[in-house]
């Protein structure tokens, strides 16, 4: 009781009242503040590889000598391969598979993405373990076009050349699988799939066959990209690719083990985010985190391996970059130790992390040392909720104190005899009034623009690629002329109060903290820096209208000046708003990266519509109204009081 | 004792069944496509019933023939078994299936059932506790969550007296158990030559376990011939796919290193063939092999041990006109068959202990590629679905026949693993249409048994026909049961395997479909099973970050909880609530009503309910405020309420 009282006489403290925006402010600059600390010795650690049955780099590796000669011909076979027609492609691929001894299927597949049908097909031979027990398989993927469309001969060769090899060893305890996707998006997702489905349900947008051959629960997967063509070409480094459909990442222990085994085991250099040159400098680290993080908060396909990710199979991509003396043999024999590593696992990659960002190939940041900058962030909007919350009860209160501004020190508030127990004290009546809350339109606004998000969402989705770039400019004239005009049907038709534009602010805000600290527990990179973005909103208040009293503080000078001032920060803060609006950002977004904006919003859609990615169901449907909601209360002139 | 008083002795016919060899032994060779080498090897041993009794042990073992008086087993068959049989290129199974397991071990056995269910899994108990003994296998964890009784299954394969009354069949599995050299060790132990002499002495543990795949099967039956003199046979079998080219590889270089340049073969027609680029040729025909190389040593000796064992102890499968080397000791000979075109040829080992026995096979080049027997049918079973709530089970069968078949399609799940039955579909199409299986197929006939946690597993059976080139899909979705803490074996992260479901083609009634249905007698049934499956189940994180998540959350939640509601409400003093409208007016109509009622009943009631809408709180709370606010004087009651 006693507690409850102290914390009740806390509650109307003024210094309290005050505290949320710069608690607000405080907990965005740490939050942001952060992930520069990330990179420093102290807030991160060195990888280790945390399943003892892996035993990287433990084998002796064969691969090499006469396999040489069987790769060149491999290599000249998938390059007269590439010169045939689709249909006969498959046939010759199956062929190869099949001579190979493998057991071989195809599996074709249609996606419909923003009004276009694709269409290809999957190749794939299962190499059954000698000993196995059909119950784990692995994965060995060459998409037979790499991430940038490049035919991934040498890639597809050294796949075919390694599955001769396994065939010959007794020692797999698992099924291997070679996949041979037709491209590096498509085919995987309709592959793996299928894999996890009885029969794929047949819709407008996706028609993938079922899989005739399958072979146990899927281990791991490793895709080799090598687009080099029949003449060779030696490359300097292995920049691995790990991120997954909507930021879910491989265990980390895949990756120490292909870091491992390239690098401790065959010399080979490893790299991450393209990073060719990396001098494990603070810059450097950071340079990588910031890669990572926009990688991971765009959430779409890096590679071939990404579809596995989300049916929990670890998977990455070796993907070969530079320019210097390691040959097609080091890439099988490191391919071969890391299946090797992985056919010693007893169980399912658990053991190290899950979630986690890379500084460096062996260098990482865990959950426990990134996660508050996205939850301090999120924190940031639900401070700011919670103040409107109280703010909106206290209508009264606010009346003497703030609004009233030059007149309160004349006026005696009214008081009341308040009694707890034997004790009677004297308190302002406003203290104890309690304000009723209008709850209802408030909570219709907020309701309604969520509701009205769908809009964007479905229509920047799917319709069809050529129209996409007139719906961002439709969706971007409606987001800026939506704020004021539901602001002023609002203030005319509805007479909102500004206790009501308090609670709606509230309300979205509310919504938006929560919906982000979800989404850092999932897709932390994507939280953040929506985060970031939506920052602002938190500092949103309703512009004070021409006829409002100024505070105190610009005393006779800003007294004069009163139209101007009032003019220069309406503008400022319409700037700002507009700036930070989400089809703005993607506009930017497309600027900086210099990317066409049909392409980027092509992405998104073929994202959205094959993979599941959700991170434009967050722009939309979580930044997005809320955004809507800060305008309306910025634009509302404070309502009627 | 029991057995013998279980089984009628007509006393006729003796002689017929004295005829038989009370031991014998057979190993069966033939070479499969693609390299691959199918052996089998089969011991029979048998004793009279009335030794048995008296406990007087010649050629049946007598470590096994104890265990199984003890637990008054009827009939017994265990199976061990590893890898797979690869129906597409092999063709049909080697004894129709019968003497063949789930991956893993499994074993099924008749046992007296006098004494009632409670002596049955006594018996049961003791049967397998002591078989895990012999056997150094695991036998011994096959409890109650891992016997099912199946009733379409299996069939006695023995003579009982009283045509299988009084008896009950168990039927057990583990498919998580390796099959390794502990128990072949003492599956040869069993033999008379204990693998030093005859066949038994090619049963190397390094070749065996090096198959593509290898079953061991122990079957204990009675038989009575026609008079009725009936013996105990012990059949042993051994049955392995070897893959010629690794077996032959020599023991002291067992790993496949590349090859040296000079010996790969090269397919020169291609146009880029050059000395550093050279696709591989085609493997065509088999390779030279003979007994010594693969199994890495000759037979040694015989084992002609039992009076009146005339039978051969090699047949070889091949095509007539290959020719076959055997070297005895150290004089080669050649191994014709015996008619014109007769694709096995037989052999008698000789009987001197100290000759060593070969035989050799040069390379043959297919004219065309060997013809195989069709399997009956063909089928694969696997769990679909991710994350670990929830899945899904999906069999497919494929008859490539031209006529119907009738099977038994038995599945024992473990009981976490939670089937809804009432997502069982069968669908059926026909193989050549591409669409995808839409015909409901009914069961002739389905046993179910629910599982119950912890007690029991599920035992699903079906009796299906499946129409003429048609697929059968069989669906079911499935959740996921959370264990407790221990119950998680140390691999927790592995997943559980789920026993492989068999299925038994029931006899063929069409006589006119022999070639099709070949090594498959019309009359007789035939068996096999599906690969084995991994179960993921949810699985706790054994570590301790996750304990530690699990206390700062209670903290927080508790820290949180308090925080939360001293925020959304406001304490008030009593009498200052003002009642809602709503509850005003709920509380009048009520009163009307109460009043109605009361003068109707001739009492009235006191005490108001005031209830209704967002009110609720108010009205109760105010009510009581009410209430006390008499006895106290001040009202220090602080009443709460939610905001609006």
């Amino acid at each position: 009781m006693a507690l409850s009282a102290r914390l009740l006489t806390l509650r109307n403290s003024p210094v309290l009242l005050k505290l949320p925006p710069y608690l607000s402010a405080l907990c965005i600059v740490i939050g942001i503040a952060w992930l520069f600390i990330l990179p420093l010795n102290e807030y991160s650690r060195q990888t280790y590889v945390s399943e003892n049955a892996i035993l990287p780099g433990q084998v002796h590796t064969y691969f090499g000598g006469s396999e040489h000669n069987v790769f060149r011909a491999y290599r000249q076979e998938v390059y007269q391969i590439s010169q045939v027609s689709e249909t006969d492609r498959l046939a010759a691929l199956e062929n190869v598979l099949r001579e190979i001894g493998l057991k071989v299927a195809a599996q074709p597949y249609r996606f419909t993405v923003a009004g276009e049908d694709v269409e290809g097909a999957n190749v794939y031979g299962l190499l059954r373990g000698p000993r196995a027990d059909a119950t784990e398989a692995m994965v060995l993927m060459a998409a037979w076009r790499n991430f940038e469309g490049e035919i991934n001969y040498s890639g597809l060769a050294l796949a075919l050349t390694l599955a001769r090899y396994f065939k010959r060893w007794s020692i797999w305890s698992k099924d291997i699988i070679l996949l041979i996707p037709a491209d590096s998006t498509y085919g995987p997702e309709a592959w793996v799939s299928a894999y996890h489905s009885t029969a794929p349900d047949i819709t407008a947008t996706r028609n993938v066959s079922s899989l005739p051959i399958k072979a146990g629960a899927l281990q791991a997967a490793v895709a080799l990209d090598y687009p080099v063509g029949p003449w060779g070409h030696r490359f300097d480094k292995l920049d691995i690719l790990y991120d997954g459909i909507n930021g879910a990442l491989p265990n980390l222990d895949l990756l120490n083990t292909a870091v491992a085994v390239a690098s401790g085991q065959m010399g080979i250099g490893c790299s991450i985010h393209s990073m060719l040159s990396h001098s494990d400098s603070y810059r450097d680290r950071l340079t990588t985190l910031a890669k990572g993080v926009v990688t991971q908060s765009a959430g779409q396909a890096t590679g071939p391996h990404s579809a596995f990710v989300p049916y929990h199979v670890d998977a990455i991509t070796l993907k070969t970059v530079g320019d210097a003396w390691h040959d097609e043999m080091s890439l099988g024999r490191t391919t071969e130790s890391l299946f090797r590593s992985i056919n010693n696992l007893l169980e399912h990659l658990h053991q190290s992390f899950f979630f986690y960002i890379l500084l460096n190939a062996n260098r990482f940041a865990s959950i426990g040392n990134y996660l508050p900058a996205a939850m301090l962030l999120a924190g940031s909007f639900t401070v700011t909720a919670l103040a409107l919350w109280v703010q909106s009860g206290q209508v009264a209160v606010q009346s003497a104190t703030k609004i009233g501004g030059t007149e309160t020190r004349d006026v005696q508030p009214e008081l009341e005899v308040a009694k707890i127990g034997d004790a009677v004290a004297l308190v302002p009546a406003a203290t104890t009034k309690p304000a009723e809350r209008e709850m209802l339109l408030p909570a219709a606004v907020v309701l309604a623009v969520h509701l009205a998000s769908f809009l964007p969402l479905y229509s920047l989705n799917s319709l069809h690629r050529q129209y996409l770039p007139t719906a961002l400019q439709a969706t971007t004239a409606t987001s800026l002329l939506l704020p004021a005009l539901t602001s002023t049907a609002l203030t005319r038709r509805f007479k909102i109060s500004k206790q009501q534009i308090q609670i709606m602010q509230s309300f979205s805000l509310l919504l938006l903290g929560t919906s982000l600290a979800r989404l850092a527990t999932l897709n932390f990179s994507l939280a953040f820096v929506v985060g970031v973005l939506a920052s602002p909103l938190s500092f949103v208040r309703p512009l004070p209208g021409p006829t409002a009293a100024l505070p105190t503080v610009l005393g006779k000078v800003g007294r004069e000046y009163r139209y101007g001032l009032q003019v220069t920060i309406g503008l400022a803060a319409t700037v700002l708003y507009t700036a930070t609006s989400p089809p703005v950002v993607l506009y930017a977004l497309c600027w900086y990266f210099s990317q066409d904006v049909g392409g980027l919003l092509l992405e998104m859609a073929k994202g959205w519509s094959v993979q599941g990615v959700y991170t434009s169901f967050v722009i939309w449907a979580v930044w997005w109204p809320a955004w809507v909601v800060g305008g309306i209360a910025l634009f509302s002139g404070g309502g009627q009081r | 004792m029991k057995l013998a008083q279980l089984l009628a002795l007509p006393a006729t016919l003796i002689s017929a069944v004295l005829a038989i060899p009370e031991y014998s032994e057979h190993l069966h060779l033939r070479p499969l496509p693609n390299g691959y080498l199918y052996a089998g090897f089969n011991f029979t041993a048998s004793t009279s019933l009335s030794a048995y009794e008296s406990q007087h042990f010649r050629y049946f073992p007598r470590s096994l023939g104890q265990i199984l008086q003890h637990s008054d087993t009827r009939e017994l068959h265990l199976r061990f078994a590893l890898g797979r049989w690869d129906d597409e290129s092999w063709g049909s199974r080697p004894r129709d299936g019968k003497r063949e397991g789930g991956t893993g071990v499994e074993i099924w056995s008749w046992l007296d059932s006098g004494g009632g269910k409670p002596a049955v899994e006594e018996r049961w108990s003791s049967l397998v506790n002591s078989l895990s003994g012999l056997f150094c296998a695991s036998l011994n964890f096959i409890d109650g969550t891992k016997t099912t009784r199946p009733v379409l299954s299996f069939e006695p394969e023995g003579t009982h007296r009283g045509g299988g009354n009084g008896m009950e069949l168990l039927h057990g599995t583990l498919p998580h158990e390796v099959v390794c050299t502990e128990n072949l060790t003492p599956f040869l132990k069993l033999l008379p030559c204990k693998g030093k002499a005859g066949i038994s002495s090619l049963l190397d543990g390094h070749k065996v376990f090096d198959a593509n795949w290898q079953t061991m099967s122990i079957d204990v039956r009675p038989i009575c011939g026609l008079g009725g003199d009936c013996r105990l046979e012990i059949q042993q079998t051994v049955d392995i796919v070897l893959d010629i080219k690794r077996s032959m590889r020599p023991r002291n270089d067992p790993i496949p290193r590349p090859r040296p340049v000079e010996e790969l073969e090269c397919d020169e027609s291609k146009s880029y063939h050059a000395s550093d680029t050279c696709y591989p040729k085609r493997k065509e025909g088999e390779m030279a092999w003979s007994l010594s190389k693969i199994f890495g040593t000759p037979v040694r000796g015989s084992c002609h041990v039992a009076d009146g064992d005339e039978s051969h102890d090699i047949s070889l499968e091949v095509s007539p006109d290959r020719a076959v080397e055997v070297s005895h000791g150290g004089s080669n000979d050649t191994l014709a068959s015996h008619e014109q075109n007769q694709l096995v040829r037989t052999m008698r080992l000789p009987d001197s202990a100290r000759q060593h026995t070969d035989i050799s096979l040069p390379q043959h080049i297919f004219q065309d590629s060997p013809h195989q027997n069709r399997p009956t049918l063909y089928a694969s079973r696997q769990i679909t679905g991710c994350g670990q709530e929830r899945g899904g089970m999906h069999t497919v069968l494929h008859n490539p026949h031209t006529h119907q078949q009738r099977i038994v399609y038995l599945e024992s799940l473990p009981w976490f693993l939670r089937p809804y039955m009432h997502t069982l579909k069968v669908l059926t199409h026909p193989t050549n249409s591409h669409d995808r299986p839409t015909i409901p197929l009914k069961p002739d006939q389905m046993y179910y048994t629910p599982a119950l946690d912890r007690k029991r597993g599920t035992h699903l059976e079906l009796l299906l026909t499946i129409p003429a080139q048609s697929t059968v899909e069989l669906t079911y979705d499935f959740d996921k049961a959370i264990l407790r803490y221990t119950e998680y074996p140390p691999d927790a992260n592995r997943g559980f395997d789920v026993a492989p479901a068999i299925i038994r083609v029931l006899p063929s009634t069409h006589n006119t479909h022999n070639t099709s249905t070949a090594g498959n007698e019309i009359g007789q049934d035939s068996y096999f099973r599906t690969t084995s499956l991994l179960l993921p189940l949810p699985t706790p994180d054994f570590s301790m970050p996750y304990n530690v998540i699990i206390l700062t959350s209670t903290v927080i939640a508790l820290g949180f909880g308090s925080i939360f509601n001293l925020l959304v409400r406001r304490f008030v003093l009593a009498e200052e609530v003002p009642r809602s409208a709503v509850a005003v007016r709920v509380a009048g109509v009520l009163g009307k009503v109460r009043g109605v009622v009361g003068s109707l009943k001739g009492r009235l009631r006191g005490g108001g309910q005031g209830r209704g809408g967002g009110g609720v709180a108010v009205g109760v709370n105010g009510v009581a405020a009410e209430g006390d606010g008499g006895m106290n004087g001040v009202s220090s009651v602080v009443e709460s309420r939610k905001e609006r």
